[in-house]
């Protein structure tokens, strides 16, 4: 049903997706914008074809040209990748009805899972338990107030459109929550072009927990054990890794369950991660899900010894989800994401990469489109190289992700190498007990001001 | 040329270096065209004048002095966008493809081209169309000139910023 895939995306994720193709037999088809020409993506595929300027919205966001370069190749498949038009559903309804077999959920599916406070409703009632918070887009401050009140503060303030922290706000008072409110709708107008917010009561010392599934076309889901992800700096994750140290297995098994029970409710298809906050009572509640492959896919790939990839494009093809049986995650999986960026002030730092050594050996894993002598684009985001290790348990785990830092050496630009060598031997990572203001407090200690 | 030629009218005027109008660049272009020539070369005193054209069944033009390059492109059936130009001629304005999809020299199938090598067109006149989304986009010159060449066969699949047409503009 597939035979040649469109890789609608650049970098790592490209590359991603170009091997797991080419080891299903099918052929790939690149697409470049002119800040790409020299970027590792055009010269695995197949084919290449270059869809516009440096700019995002005029290449690899500009859907006729990514359109026409699929029919110009004949290509049967677009592979979206995570970010540009991953999420874009009106993306998947075009491409559903030209023909082309869109490499991910339904374009009904991404658009529930788009709105973020439809998709909360719709898990509510498929049985998962959301955060208490306003049941509708909040009106105006007297009405934010009522239910602030009702909830109880903390609370935060939520784009429905949002993401990547955009529009986010924590409020400890009323006086606060009607300060920040307008000052959010601003920025989720700006970032989204929706101004509508939604409020969540604010869990503090909570853990970022997610759940990664699969689903067929024929009904089938299945659920895998979860990813932590609470290292992250403005809601940006840096480390994750699998399992928790703070799940156990009775609350993994009571996830997994629910996520299962509420994707097929909603006739769920494709990959898809549901991101939970489990309180300090081991409590869970649903964030939002994920319409797509995820950058952190490939902890769970080490210790369940799969390719998520390859599965999504099977399933796409209308394939039944066929692992083998008895799927049990199996020892620890730790990744780094390597970005070019100043470690200290976070500024991104895009330049040529003079000199590349990237780790290697037993246990560890490298998903990167970098190469000694590449000039990094300004224009696209600054994550450089994902370092993956696996090992029996934990502590093994965290030393050899260690040493395969240690052992890095990128030179040219600046990376946050540094920044994840010093989380990592925290006393708090070490115990495997940090939650999601970590690198809050962890700068701080830096840092003091 | 000819050295029984007599000198280029504008040579006199005691301008540096030799000159040559369109007129000129036309019967040339007839010339190549008569003797089933692909590709013809001058340069004398710092003016270099080339002129290539798709003959069926020659390969393309490759400079034999060029560099070798490392060549990544794992078989794409399309030529490179925006590769490195032959034609650097002080007066060759390039023809790029804004956009991705299928390149059409002509209206119709069975009419003719809207220009042939050795044209005159005019900015805003119509060079090609191409095919994206099912629509017909015209392609339009964006400077008054002679078409010298056309680097895209008709119904052939074109790339975003890949030449389309080269055109030599007045000095």
């Amino acid at each position: 049903m597939i035979s040649k895939i469109l890789v609608a995306n650049r970098g790592e994720i490209a590359l991603r997706v170009i091997r797991s193709a080419r080891e299903l037999g099918l052929k790939t088809v690149a697409v470049y914008s002119q800040a790409d020409k020299t970027s590792l993506h055009t010269m695995l595929a197949d084919e290449k074809v270059c869809i516009g300027p440096a700019k995002a919205s005029d290449s690899y966001l500009n859907i006729p040209n990514i359109l026409s370069a699929a029919e110009i190749t004949k290509a049967d498949a677009i592979h979206p990748g995570y970010g540009f038009l991953a999420e874009n559903s009106r993306f998947a309804e075009i491409c559903e009805t030209s023909g082309i077999t869109f490499i991910g959920p339904p374009a009904s599916i991404i658009r529930l899972m788009g709105d973020k406070n439809k998709a909360r409703q719709a898990m509510k009632k498929a049985g998962l338990p959301v955060i208490p918070g306003s049941d509708k887009i909040i009106e105006d401050a007297a009405d934010a107030k009522k239910i602030a009140q009702k909830i109880g503060f903390p609370v935060i303030i939520k784009a429905a459109a949002g993401g990547g922290g955009k529009g986010m706000r924590i409020c400890r008072t009323a006086a606060q929550l009607e300060e920040q409110l307008p000052i959010a709708q601003n920025e989720a107008k700006s970032a989204f072009g929706d101004p509508s917010l939604y409020i969540e009561k604010y869990i503090s010392g909570a853990h970022h927990i997610e759940i990664q599934i699969i689903g067929d076309k024929k009904g089938k889901i299945l659920a895998f054990g979860e990813r932590e992800c609470s290292i992250q700096r403005k809601y940006q994750k840096l480390i994750e890794e699998t399992p928790s140290a703070f799940i156990d297995e009775r609350v993994r098994k009571k996830m997994m369950n629910a996520v299962e029970d509420a994707a097929r409710e909603i006739g769920y298809q494709s990959l898809g991660t549901f991101e939970f906050l489990v309180d300090e009572k081991k409590r869970f509640y649903f964030m939002e899900a994920n319409a797509r492959v995820q950058v952190e896919h490939p902890i769970t790939e080490m210790v369940y010894g799969i390719n998520l990839v390859k599965a999504q494009i099977r399933v796409a093809a209308g394939e039944k989800i066929n692992f083998p049986l008895e799927l049990e995650m199996r020892g620890h999986s730790i990744e780094c994401r390597i970005n070019a960026e100043d470690p200290e002030t976070f500024v991104p730092s895009p330049g040529k990469i003079e000199f590349l050594v990237l780790p290697g050996g037993e246990g560890l894993r490298v998903d990167s489109a970098a190469y000694g002598g590449w000039q990094i684009p300004p224009d696209y985001d600054s994550l450089v190289a994902k370092i993956i290790a696996f090992a029996p348990t934990r502590p093994l785990a965290i030393r050899k992700i260690q040493t395969a830092l240690e052992t890095t050496t990128i030179v040219g630009v600046k990376t946050n190498l540094p920044l994840h060598l010093q989380i990592l031997s925290s006393t708090e990572f070490q115990e495997g007990n940090y939650d999601t203001q970590f690198m809050e407090r962890f700068l701080q200690k830096k840092n003091p001001a | 040329m000819n050295k029984n030629n007599k000198p280029p009218a504008e040579a006199e005027e005691g301008k540096m270096g030799p000159r040559i109008d369109f007129e000129e660049i036309k019967k040339l272009i007839a010339l190549l065209e008569e003797k089933n020539l692909a590709m013809f070369e001058l340069e004398i005193e710092g003016l270099k004048i080339k002129i290539s054209r798709n003959v069926p069944g020659t390969p393309p033009y490759q400079p034999m002095t060029a560099a070798p390059v490392p060549q990544y492109d794992t078989g794409s059936g399309l030529p490179p966008a925006a590769g490195p130009c032959l034609e650097a001629d002080r007066n060759t304005h390039p023809i790029t493809s804004p956009m991705v999809g299928t390149f059409y020299r002509a209206p119709a199938p069975n009419s003719d081209p809207f220009v042939e090598i050795g044209d005159v067109v005019k900015k805003g006149q119509t060079l090609c169309i191409i095919e994206a989304m099912k629509l017909m986009n015209e392609i339009e010159s964006d400077a008054d000139g002679v078409v010298t060449a056309i680097y895209v066969e008709t119904g052939k699949p074109v790339e975003y910023g890949q030449k389309l047409f080269a055109i030599q503009v007045p000095a």
